[in-house]
């Protein structure tokens, strides 16, 4: 039973972190209509950057915590208005291709820039323990699920509510109609980018104070697709969501069958949901016309 | 008078080879394939296998690609399947070499079933992340197998005997890597021209006219991912002959974005595209490495020490600008010269 526990609260720590970058995917899908393959780099370089403040500015969490959102908003937007703008009205295919061309790029670039070595993203405070229930937690995995719920009612109600959330959805759904309604459809788009960008970094920086920073980061990427498919990809709380299912699914597999099965048991996942519900669990469907 | 190449019958229009020119260019470059390994050295000759164990690889792909259109990112998944099963019938049951390639298509033949049964209702994106999903699970299902696969280890792999013939001389190998290649590209151009053919490509341009036209979506979409890994799965055994070691590390995920990226900067859909996609991609690093150590020395050394993070960045922008600047690949780019040099001076 303590085991058990153990493995669910760790399972939703690693699976908050994998929701938030679920969620960086959806933001950009539901806005765009893309999906960004380049967002696992993404985060991976924001962590890089709030390590390498963290090492010149001695660990003020302040400093590093908005040193590193201004990184991800400048980065969402340099990328959005370099290599994703002048693809704008190309097909879907070419799109996605220069995502993936994208996170080629930006991978080999952080390795060229920082070292190939683990390092930790020490600010002085995440790593210590609290004991809930007689169960040892660290306070950055309490922190991290706590960020992501807030966020998912966030984001939520943003879409739902704000004037700027619904013109980011008409523009997913319609480019065109939604400029002939003027609404600006770049500036939705440097929104969603840098938005997306935050909201996953924000998820790089958490994995970074709980375990360590690696070149071997991009996968969590690979890890939070699996959660952004689950709860469909134009949910966005739902792929939070999803982030929490695939973390937990992945522990107890990790926990009872074998650390193999914990790298697939989230690919496994979505391929029994996707042929049950090619859309995820809390997407929708969309209907084609000929 | 008659100012072009003009297609008058259907027959003309599918020909394999549609005109004289091209049937002369054709057996002048078999012919200096043929030389190659004799004028080559030991170096140039190494980049000569790669370039024909891609170009196989790349076929491949492209039946699944560009021809039916499912983006398939988990293509190295049935790379290293071939490579396993070629390495486990030959290195570890001493079947002979020609089983072993059998083997090598059958087994991701079988395995692409599996992924593309579930595949049929996914389409785009979610295809492209199941694949990725596949690919990910046969390195695990791979590790795990210790007894068969010999896990992390690996399988050490000899050049094979044919018949009596032995290819364990490179210049031997070269031969048997062109054989293949060009048996492979005779396949797919035909594949391409027959009524399967045209079925992928209905299939590519519209998949739900093409079900109103009587294709049956099921059947071809597997038979795509089918054709697609056996072909696919013979270019990972003769990958894993030519690294003569077999493991999943040998195998990274670049390569399944590598081979995307052939197939772009070729022309999505063409098998010349993936022919010409490959020589550019395979020789990109060392022309690069060329023009460096032209500038300076300095940059020279800065290749040497990350030469593997330049390259992945040098792939990653090809891929960038050509689906900016030029979205139909070489063959277009080809096209759109031919079309100069016949009208010039006029525009069209």
């Amino acid at each position: 039973m303590q085991y058990l526990i153990q493995l669910l609260i760790s399972g939703l720590a690693i699976g908050a972190i994998y929701g938030l970058i679920a969620m960086g995917f959806a933001v950009i899908y539901k806005s765009t209509g893309l999906v960004n393959f380049a967002q696992g780099e993404m985060t991976m370089i924001t962590a890089y950057i709030a390590w390498t403040i963290s090492t010149t500015v001695n660990g003020n969490v302040f400093v590093v915590a908005i040193g590193a959102i201004l990184a991800a908003v400048v980065l969402g937007l340099v990328i959005e208005r370099l290599v994703m703008r002048p693809m704008l009205g190309e097909p879907v295919f070419a799109t996605v291709m220069v995502t993936i061309g994208l996170a080629v790029i930006l991978r080999s670039a952080i390795n060229f820039i920082w070292d190939a070595y683990p390092h930790g993203l020490d600010i002085g405070m995440g790593r210590g323990i609290v004991h809930l229930g007689g169960i040892g937690v660290r306070t950055g995995q309490v922190a991290v699920i706590a960020t992501l719920l807030v966020l998912l009612a966030a984001i939520w109600a943003f879409f739902r509510y704000s004037k700027v959330g619904v013109a980011m959805r008409a523009v997913a759904a319609d480019d065109r109609t939604a400029l002939l309604m003027g609404i600006s459809a770049t500036k939705v788009h440097a929104l969603a980018w840098a938005a997306s960008s935050v909201i996953a970094g924000i998820g790089g920086v958490f994995f970074a104070l709980s375990y360590d920073l690696s070149p071997a980061m991009f996968q969590l990427g690979l890890k939070a697709f699996p959660a952004t498919i689950l709860g469909g990809l134009d949910a966005v709380p739902g792929s939070g969501l999803g982030g929490l299912l695939i973390g937990i699914t992945e522990n107890l597999a990790g926990g009872y069958l074998g650390s193999g099965m914990k790298e697939v048991a989230g690919f496994a996942m979505i391929i029994v949901v996707l042929m049950i519900r090619p859309f995820g669990i809390f997407g929708e469907r969309d209907i084609e016309r000929v | 008078m008659r100012t072009g190449d003009y297609k008058q019958t259907y027959g003309e229009l599918v020909a394999l080879i549609d005109s004289p020119p091209v049937w002369l260019w054709s057996a002048v470059l078999l012919l200096a394939l043929i030389a190659a390994p004799y004028l080559l050295n030991s170096y140039a000759l190494s980049l000569l296998m790669i370039i024909l164990i891609t170009v196989t690889g790349a076929l491949g792909l492209n039946i699944l690609t560009g021809y039916t259109g499912l983006i398939s990112l988990g293509h190295v998944g049935f790379l290293v399947t071939g490579a396993y099963a070629y390495a486990v019938l030959v290195s570890k049951y001493q079947m002979p070499p020609l089983v072993g390639f059998l083997g090598a298509g059958v087994v991701p033949a079988l395995a692409s079933l599996i992924v593309g049964a579930p595949s049929l209702r996914l389409k785009g994106l979610y295809l492209a992340i199941t694949t990725l999903a596949f690919s990910c699970i046969i390195n695990t299902v791979i590790l795990e197998m210790r007894w068969l696969t010999n896990g992390a280890r690996g399988i050490q792999i000899q050049r094979p005997e044919i018949f009596g013939i032995s290819f364990d001389s490179d210049a031997a190998f070269t031969y048997l890597c062109l054989a293949i290649a060009a048996l492979t590209l005779l396949a797919t151009l035909n594949i391409r021209r027959s009524r399967v053919g045209r079925a992928f490509v209905a299939i590519r341009d519209n998949d739900t006219a093409a079900r109103v036209m009587g294709i049956n979506l099921h059947a071809y979409k597997l038979f795509a991912f089918v054709t697609s890994a056996f072909i696919t799965g013979i270019a990972g055994a003769l990958y894993g002959i030519y690294l003569s070691f077999v493991s999943v590390e040998g195998f990274p995920f670049l390569l399944s974005i590598e081979a995307l990226a052939i197939l772009i900067v070729g022309g999505l859909g063409s098998a010349l595209g993936a022919v010409l996609g490959t020589i550019l991609i395979v020789l990109l690093p060392e022309a690069t490495r060329l023009i460096f150590s032209l500038f300076s020395a300095q940059m020279d050394a800065a290749f040497t020490t990350g030469a593997q993070e330049l390259k992945s960045m040098l792939y990653g922008l090809v891929i960038i600008l050509f689906l900016r600047f030029q979205p139909r690949g070489l063959v277009g780019a080809w096209h759109d010269i031919k079309r100069a040099w016949v009208h010039w001076p006029l525009r069209y």
